[in-house]
């Protein structure tokens, strides 16, 4: 890594981190800690009817549970965050405990907003506007990729406007995060593997953000030491709490890297793909980071030298694109040893509709980051078709 | 003769670059998405006892009118963009980039950024004109 003396940043990672199997059971304590005494429990639909999950927080909470919202559904909606602060507001919660994936744990932070400033989450879209910290939150996730227990980002959709709103905002950073391995063990093994490469996708898009810097940098490398190592084990055999654990710390530390570092174009082109075709966002990470990393590598490949270090390869005597390729073809080895498909045309990209997307893929916040600069929906197109 | 930063006078020279500037008569040619709104932050050690608005009316590469305005005014706007005089300064002189502000919280946005970023040659056209008006600011002698 090189950085040179205009190196200037802002790094923030306000959450406290408690890790450990069976951490979950702190949730009590750590729901005092902040102060608080009634919790309202954030979680998805999904969740709460196939696992004993939320129920198991719930109990641990007893009375410091003020109730259960279960509502939560995969891109969720303005609606569900207006709704669940409702019900928080109806059953004087002072705090929030999500317990789940990125859904669960971003319409949280939006429930966080409402309580706390009232009205609508519509009427807080935007960047930094908030003025003071939200609603405490502890965040409890289940699944090891999206880091959103780390990061300052909510991603909720208006439905009636069919449009995905963003909200950024260092107030809604999660207070707590309980990174507990033995809640992920029910994860199946395609799911640990799309939620670990989206974990590895974040530490890879922060390192050749344009915004990188050392800190970031050194989440970022360590997460992808991690991923690389166990994400096979977590994937073959789901009950290895060791496996489990490193997967949830990399997933931590690889949210706390792009909270501050940003991602790219892999973002950029996973966002389009899935809003359109329902591709599993890690899946969609999983499948153009590849060829986003050759893509980049034509102009920044120097930035992939310590990535292919972390990946175990030896890089001395390499070039900076042979470094990029090593890369490269690591991300291509792990997806396959996890089972993941490759290709887009496999999960149902007509080859038509590729220019489109690569036009609609430029609009994208994430494409400003990348560490190539990306202004042609042409050069999107190239990385498209290598990825179909 | 430098024109001091923010005024009524300012906003006018802007207003003129912005119209004059055929990097944003192209780059702004997409932008239908209604007023954008600058807030500068109030700062009374400088002698600038309240919030300073810059009413923005922009659509497809025109600024079809401009003024200053209160910052409750500013907020009614689609787009409404804040900042300490220090951040603005620092767009004025290209070395704040926006949108990157807005992301780290150098600057804070109200509205959709996905709009802002799909327009983000408009956004860089502005900042452009902005450094075209000869600006007095007032930490400075």
């Amino acid at each position: 890594m090189t950085y040179d003396s205009s190196l200037s940043f802002i790094f923030m990672n306000t959450t406290r981190v408690v890790f450990g199997p069976g951490s979950s059971r702190d949730v009590r304590e750590e729901v005092r800690a902040l102060g608080c005494t009634r919790a309202l429990v954030v979680t998805d639909s999904v969740l709460a009817s196939r696992t004993d999950v939320p129920g198991r927080i719930e109990k641990t909470l007893g009375d410091a549970c003020a109730g259960v919202f279960s509502d939560v559904v995969p891109d969720s909606g303005v609606h569900i965050v207006d709704a669940g602060a409702a019900f928080a507001r109806e059953r004087g919660a002072d705090c929030i405990v999500s317990v789940g994936g990125g859904s669960a744990i971003d319409t949280a932070k939006g429930i966080a907003i409402v309580l706390k400033e009232g009205g609508s989450l519509r009427d807080y879209e935007g960047f930094q506007v908030l003025k003071r910290r939200q609603t405490p939150h502890v965040a409890i996730p289940t699944t090891a990729g999206t880091g959103s227990e780390v990061t300052y980002v909510a991603v909720i959709k208006d439905h009636e406007a069919h449009q995905k709103l963003l909200f950024g905002d260092y107030n809604i950073i999660p207070d707590t995060a309980l990174l507990d391995p033995e809640l992920t063990v029910g994860l199946p093994p395609h799911l640990t593997a799309a939620t670990g490469m989206d974990a590895m996708s974040h530490a890879v898009e922060a390192i050749h953000s344009q915004q990188n810097e050392p800190i970031a940098d050194g989440l970022a490398l360590h997460a992808i030491r991690l991923i690389a190592e166990f994400l096979p084990r977590a994937v073959a055999d789901g009950k290895d709490l060791v496996a489990r654990g490193q997967m949830l710390i990399a997933s931590n530390m690889a949210g706390a890297a792009f909270s501050n570092a940003q991602v790219g174009l892999v973002h950029a082109i996973a966002h389009t793909v899935g809003a359109r075709y329902g591709i599993h966002h890690g899946l969609a990470n999983s499948i153009v980071m590849p060829h986003v990393v050759r893509f980049n590598g034509g102009e920044v490949a120097a930035t992939y030298r310590p990535v292919a270090g972390a990946f175990g390869v030896g890089t001395e005597g390499l070039s900076d694109e042979a470094c990029a390729e090593a890369v490269a073809a690591r991300l291509s080895d792990l997806a396959a040893r996890t089972g993941l498909p490759q290709t887009l045309s496999s999960q149902g990209v007509p080859e038509d509709a590729l220019p489109e997307l690569a036009e609609a893929t430029l609009a994208d916040a994430s494409i400003i980051y990348n560490g190539r600069t990306v202004l042609d929906a042409e050069e999107v197109l190239g990385v498209y078709r290598a990825a179909f | 003769m430098s024109i001091r930063f923010p005024s009524e006078e300012w906003v006018q020279a802007f207003f003129t670059a912005i119209n004059e500037s055929p990097e944003y008569k192209e780059g702004g040619k997409p932008w239908t998405h209604g007023v954008t709104a600058l807030v500068v932050n109030a700062q009374p050690e400088i002698g600038l006892p309240e919030d300073y608005g810059i009413w923005l009316d922009l659509h497809e590469g025109v600024c079809r009118e401009a003024h200053h305005c209160s910052s409750e005014e500013a907020q009614t706007a689609p787009f409404c963009i804040f900042g300490d005089y220090a951040r603005w300064k620092q767009v004025i002189h290209k070395e704040l980039e926006p949108v990157k502000g807005m992301m780290q919280g150098k600057l804070k946005l109200k509205g959709n950024l996905q709009i802002i970023v799909r327009n983000v040659k408009a956004a860089q056209a502005l900042v452009t004109c902005a450094t075209r008006v000869p600006t007095q600011f007032l930490d400075e002698p």
